[in-house]
């Protein structure tokens, strides 16, 4: 159950540590790789029409968050997009997932049409929301909140249907109300499965607002892309794509951290902040 | 009828118990037939026996945790028809909340039944050091081995204050050694806080070397078989189970279980 502390790495006696040389090793193969494109586009061997040199790509990052700085716009436009699906279709998902989870009725006949959802390509349902909700922002995080909605509500689902019958024993024996059971059990017991549910979500939310963007092409980074390929403007789509790849990290840790704060009592760290902030709140606990 | 060594009076009793029975399946298995008994207060009671002889039943019922199907079962000279604050049951899990320090843990069942104060606090904190944890007052359950999440467990059972205490095999997902030392630990929190306890357990020396008396229970149907008195003093030393007195009384309990034992 607990994050266990790494098993510490045998130093290298006198030499560098093998995390050092671990690390030099996987600069190398990246400065190698990148060199080895360089090469072969400048050799010829590549097109640099469709596979632009890195060093262009480079150029390209400069000239579309520097010089013309036009990035920015298109950035703040998807992340906007991005958070309003994405706490949209958590909120729902997690709604409706507690609320299934309760009631073995709802779950029961509700049952055959989540099946049916889950085994549909959501994205596909894109168009219809386009032509139902006309073109704008609207169309476009009701398409994130249908991509991301599904995993915070299978997992809440399944994080409330699945309380260990012990524990449940334990608050029936101690006489809890059904609210208590609730807020004191149930939920808290949930919060680990529902986080893994929220990180996909944030996930299938980047991709649901460029799959949206690339159908509405008026603004959005997935826009942006779009018009630099059709441009031929590979540097420069590449640059993007790249940001993307930043941003999706930047998201991941984002939700990591989140993850450790909400559920801290499943790493260590975590427990070691709760038990102090306990400890300070109580106080004196001598008789 | 059961045989009984000595027939206690009734005002005498805690839980008393008149030809109670238990089905499940509308019928089909009888989980439980026929007791009858009055347990002291402040006696230990120890229910041994294969599994499906209904041991586990019984201390589900005078938990309130399930209804009877047949006869009379009272706590206190009460009738018992849900789970009660004057009973508090532990199980063979720790059954520990993850998300809640050892003390959060202890303080669960004041919670649910009322404001936590800093007394309650308190007397959780001192519980803790009761059972041998004064240093693990604020560690996560994952934090501690399954020993010391039986010794929260059983705080948390007497932070109930609760004067009768149901443990449903409560140390026997433990180790050998362990268990013989929360046995011993058992046995003298037990007596310091005067409670009157049922222990069930299939480990006839164990059942033997906690209580007063002895419930053996044998199964299909599930039933008391007798009631054995044990006439040593409480708490005693591990070494008494090696006297000859211990062992007769271990190959009488072996006897009533028969040779499937």
């Amino acid at each position: 159950m607990s994050v266990h502390d790494a098993i510490p790495m045998p130093e290298q006696r006198g030499g560098l540590s093998l995390r050092k040389r671990r690390l030099i090793i996987h600069a190398s193969i990246f400065l190698g790789l990148i060199a080895l494109w360089e090469i072969c586009s400048r050799l010829g061997w590549l097109d640099p029409l469709f596979y632009p040199r890195p060093s262009s790509i480079l150029h390209s990052f400069w000239l579309i968050y520097f010089q013309n700085a036009n990035v920015w716009y298109h950035l703040y436009t998807t992340m906007v997009l991005v958070l309003a699906g994405f706490i949209g279709g958590s909120i729902l998902g997690i709604g409706l997932g507690a609320l299934v989870g309760f009631n073995a009725v709802i779950r029961r006949f509700l049952k055959p049409y989540v099946i049916v959802l889950e085994a549909t390509p959501r994205i596909a349902v894109a168009p219809l929301l386009i032509a139902a909700l006309g073109f704008g922002a609207s169309s476009k995080i009701a398409i994130i909140v249908l991509v991301c909605f599904f995993a915070p509500f299978i997992n809440t689902l399944s994080g409330v249907v699945n309380v260990n019958e012990e524990r449940l024993e334990l608050f029936r024996s101690l006489g809890a109300s059904k609210m208590q059971t609730l807020r004191k059990l149930v939920l808290p017991d949930a919060v680990p499965v529902i986080m893994a549910g929220e990180r996909l979500a944030l996930t299938a939310a980047l991709s649901g607002a460029l799959v949206a963007e690339f159908i509405q092409r008026d603004k959005g980074i997935g826009s942006l892309i779009l018009v630099y390929s059709r441009n031929l403007n590979m540097a420069s789509a590449f640059a993007c794509i790249f940001t993307l790849t930043i941003l999706g990290f930047l998201i991941f840790r984002g939700m990591e951290w989140l993850d450790h704060r909400i559920a801290y009592w499943k790493n260590e760290a975590g427990m070691e902040r709760v038990a102090a902030k306990r400890a300070a709140q109580m106080g004196d606990l001598n008789v | 009828m059961n045989v009984m060594a000595s027939q206690p009076s009734k005002t005498d009793s805690v839980v008393g118990a008149q030809g109670l029975g238990k089905t499940f399946g509308g019928g089909a298995v009888v989980a439980l037939e026929d007791a009858s008994f009055d347990i002291r207060p402040g006696s230990f009671v120890s229910l041994v026996g294969p599994s499906g002889c209904g041991k586990s039943t019984l201390l589900r019922l005078i938990a309130g945790l399930i209804e009877r199907t047949s006869g009379n079962l009272q706590v206190h000279g009460k009738e018992v028809t849900d789970p009660r604050t004057d009973v508090g049951m532990m199980f063979q899990k720790a059954t520990l909340l993850d998300w809640r320090t050892a003390v959060e843990n202890v303080l669960l069942p004041t919670e649910v039944s009322r404001a936590v104060t800093k007394e309650d606090q308190k007397n959780a904190a001192e519980l803790l050091r009761m059972v041998g944890l004064k240093d693990f007052l604020f560690a996560f359950p994952s934090q501690l081995s399954g020993g010391m999440q039986q010794r929260v467990a059983l705080a948390r059972l007497l932070q109930t204050g609760a004067d009768v205490l149901l443990l449903d095999e409560p140390f026997g997902a433990l180790d050998e050694f362990t268990r013989e030392r929360l046995n011993v630990e058992l046995m003298r929190i037990v007596k310091e806080v005067q409670a009157t306890t049922l222990f069930v357990t299939h480990n006839i020396a164990e059942a033997i070397f906690l209580a007063d008396q002895v419930f053996v229970m044998t199964p299909r149907p599930g039933r008391i078989a007798k009631i054995v008195d044990v006439p040593f003093d409480r708490p005693r030393p591990l070494s008494i189970q090696t006297s000859p007195e211990f062992n007769t009384l271990v190959a009488e309990v072996r006897d009533i279980l028969g040779e499937d034992h």
